[in-house]
């Protein structure tokens, strides 16, 4: 009963990321077709893999038929963000058997991440209030709230991806730019909305401009090159700041 | 070897699972530090913006000259809107409005 409770809880706090899944979604299923991917193989990276920026990410390598290890490498590091992610929430599903733990990460993504953790730690606070409150029951509720979140995001993810699909086949010749927008115009999107301090532009505008030569030298893995050094300078420059700063 | 497309999205789902659930086992109680965390994220930044600039201005290997102009300015409106209004996907139907109405002038 508390289980299917707090279920609906989670459910009725993903409202928001799924208005914000289903634009998503049928832009990648567009995008997905436009690329000459198949419907089955559309369906089955939504579910499967369920990462938007890794599945936009290794389309255009995938459609083009570049080397496999290219695309693997390049969904993995996309897809190494989840660690955190993964890691912060593992607290809060304390007593939970392993079995049902290991099947539910498999709806951890950005939106559902970030939805719990916030809710987890508030009610966290006032059980620290409540004499009675008993953590190992408190699991299993957590882990409803989480699938309620992540759980019906999900689905409006892979829905949405296969009406996209089915939306793209309808588009009119002469739309091709504007469908070939769709991918890089998403990222930027995100990245913009996203955007703050001086370390994530200055990443961003040298990772930008570096690509292009990049790829030229190297066709396959140029960019990602680029893309690792560019990353690993401004993190570097950001711990000399930080370190300059706590001497002085 | 090369293998099929199929093939690369189950070892890709197989390699995002295991990313997803293997704090699940493992790291229950623990956290990052804070500098691994944000190198993390900076690649994370480096390696999108580098798709997107290969994504839109590169085809088969080769830059786009004709086309990178008009393509550039929908990034940079794509960008702007998508900041202004706090919204990812605004910008990116700005930047696509913009890039069709370019390539059916030019």
């Amino acid at each position: 009963m508390r289980f299917a409770l707090r279920f609906r809880q989670g459910m009725k706090a993903a409202i928001p990321i799924w208005i914000a899944f289903v634009p998503s979604s049928l832009a990648w299923g567009i995008a997905a077709q436009a690329h000459g991917m198949k419907f089955e193989e559309v369906v089955l990276m939504s579910a499967w893999v369920y990462s938007g920026p890794a599945q936009f990410a290794v389309l255009g390598p995938l459609a083009e038929g570049k080397s496999s290890l290219q695309v693997l490498v390049a969904g993995f590091l996309m897809n190494l963000r989840f660690l955190p992610m993964s890691t912060a929430l593992a607290p809060y599903f304390h007593g939970v058997g392993r079995l049902p733990l290991l099947l539910s990460s498999h709806v951890v993504s950005a939106s559902s991440f970030i939805v719990p953790y916030l809710q987890f730690q508030k009610e966290r606070q006032h059980a620290a209030e409540d004499p009675g409150f008993d953590e190992a029951t408190e699991g299993y509720g957590n882990l409803a709230f989480f699938l309620g979140v992540g759980g019906s995001s999900f689905l409006v993810w892979v829905i949405g991806s296969a009406f996209g699909y089915a939306i793209a086949l309808g588009f009119p010749a002469g739309f091709d730019e504007a469908l070939k927008f769709i991918l890089p115009g998403y990222f930027a999107g995100l990245l913009a909305v996203e955007m703050r301090g001086w370390a994530m532009p200055v990443v961003c505008l040298a990772a930008l401009v570096a690509a292009v030569p990049g790829a030229l030298a190297s066709p396959g893995w140029g960019w990602l090159l680029t893309a690792s050094l560019v990353g690993v300078l401004v993190w570097g420059l950001e711990q000399w700041k930080f370190r300059a700063s706590a001497l002085s | 070897m090369e293998i099929s497309r199929i093939s690369i999205i189950l070892i890709m789902g197989l390699m995002a699972f295991t990313v997803r659930a293997l704090p699940q086992v493992f790291f229950v109680g623990r956290k990052f530090p804070d500098s691994l965390e944000r190198l993390l994220r900076y690649l994370s930044y480096a390696f999108i913006c580098s798709i997107i600039a290969v994504t839109l201005f590169m085809t088969g290997g080769n830059f786009e000259m004709r086309a990178a102009p008009s393509r550039a300015v929908a990034l940079a409106l794509a960008i702007v809107v998508a900041y202004t209004t706090r919204s990812a996907v605004s910008g990116m139907l700005a930047g696509m409005l913009l890039v069709l109405m370019l390539s059916w002038l030019w």
